[in-house]
C-alpha cells in the first residue's frame, strides 16, 4: 500500500514535470510573431550570398535599356 | 524657407565597380531579415539565396535612389517584396510548386547538437508547411509583422494598404496560420 502510494506520488511528480514542460513550450511561442521571430533567429544566411554579391559588384553592370524598351517591358 | 530633405546616403555610381565593404553595414544589418522573408515567402532555400543576392545587388547599385525618407530596412523590403512577387508569378506561369520539406530544412545552424538540429528542422518544416497553406498575402503580412523593426504604418506602406486594413488582415492571418500550424502536428 505504502509502495503504491509512493508510486502514485512519483507518477504525480512526473505528470507535474511533464505539464510544466508543456506549459513552458507553449509559453515560448505565445504568438505567431514570436514563433516566426524564433524561426528567423535560427535561420542562417548562407555565406555564399556575400561572396556572390562581391563578385557581382565587381562586374560592370549591364547598360540600361532605352526608355522605349522600358515602357514596353 | 523650404526645408531640404536628407541627402542620399552613400551615393554610388553605377559606372564603377562597387565593393560590398563600401556599403557600410547594409548587408550585415539586413541580410538575415531579407533572406528570411525570401526563404519563408518563396519556400525554397536556393530561390531565397538567389533572391537575397539579387535584392542587395539591386539596392547597392541603385543606392543613389535611396532618399533616406524610409529606413534602409523598409527600402530593402520593398525591393524584396517586388522581387519575390515577380518570382512567384513566373513560377505560377510555369505551373511549378514549392519544394519539399527536405530542401527547406537545410537552413539550420551547423554548430548545434544533432538533437537541437532535429528540433529546429522539425519546427522550420512545420512553419513552412503552415505558411504555404495560407494565402500569400497573409504569409507576407505575418513575415513582415514578425520583424520588430517594422511598424504597422510601414507594413501598410509596403503592402499598399491602410493601417486598419493591415490590422484586420493580420487578425485573420494569425487565425489561419494557427489552424494550419495545428494540422502539422
Amino acid at each position: 500500500m505504502k509502495q503504491q502510494s509512493k508510486f502514485s506520488t512519483n507518477q504525480q511528480q512526473e505528470q507535474a514535470a511533464e505539464s510544466h514542460t508543456t506549459k513552458q513550450a507553449a509559453k515560448e511561442f505565445e504568438s505567431v510573431e514570436r514563433l516566426l521571430r524564433h524561426d528567423a533567429a535560427q535561420t542562417v544566411v548562407p555565406p555564399a550570398i556575400a561572396q556572390r554579391l562581391r563578385e557581382s559588384l565587381n562586374e560592370p553592370s549591364a547598360p540600361r535599356p532605352p526608355w522605349w524598351r522600358r515602357l514596353l517591358d | 524657407m523650404k526645408e531640404v530633405g536628407p541627402a542620399p546616403q552613400n551615393p554610388v555610381s553605377v559606372e564603377h565597380p562597387v565593393l560590398l565593404e563600401e556599403c557600410g553595414d547594409l548587408y550585415e544589418r539586413h541580410s538575415r531579415a531579407i533572406y528570411y522573408l525570401a526563404l519563408r515567402f518563396l519556400g525554397d532555400p536556393q530561390k531565397a539565396e538567389d533572391a537575397t543576392h539579387d535584392v542587395f545587388l539591386k539596392a547597392i547599385r541603385n543606392m543613389d535612389q535611396f532618399r533616406g525618407e524610409a529606413s534602409a530596412r523598409t527600402w530593402l523590403y520593398r525591393i524584396a517584396i517586388n522581387h519575390c512577387h515577380n518570382l512567384r508569378q513566373a513560377w505560377h506561369d510555369r505551373h511549378m510548386f514549392p519544394s519539399s520539406d527536405s530542401t527547406i530544412l537545410e537552413t539550420t545552424v551547423a554548430t548545434e547538437s544533432p538533437l537541437r538540429i532535429l528540433e529546429t528542422k522539425e519546427l522550420g518544416g512545420r512553419i513552412q508547411t503552415a505558411l504555404d497553406a495560407i494565402p500569400p498575402e497573409y504569409r507576407l503580412l505575418l513575415l513582415l509583422v514578425s520583424d520588430e523593426e517594422l511598424r504597422y504604418e510601414q507594413i501598410g506602406a509596403l503592402t499598399e494598404q491602410s493601417t486598419d486594413a493591415v490590422r484586420g488582415k493580420l487578425h485573420r492571418a494569425r487565425k489561419a496560420f494557427a489552424a494550419a500550424f495545428a494540422k502539422t502536428e
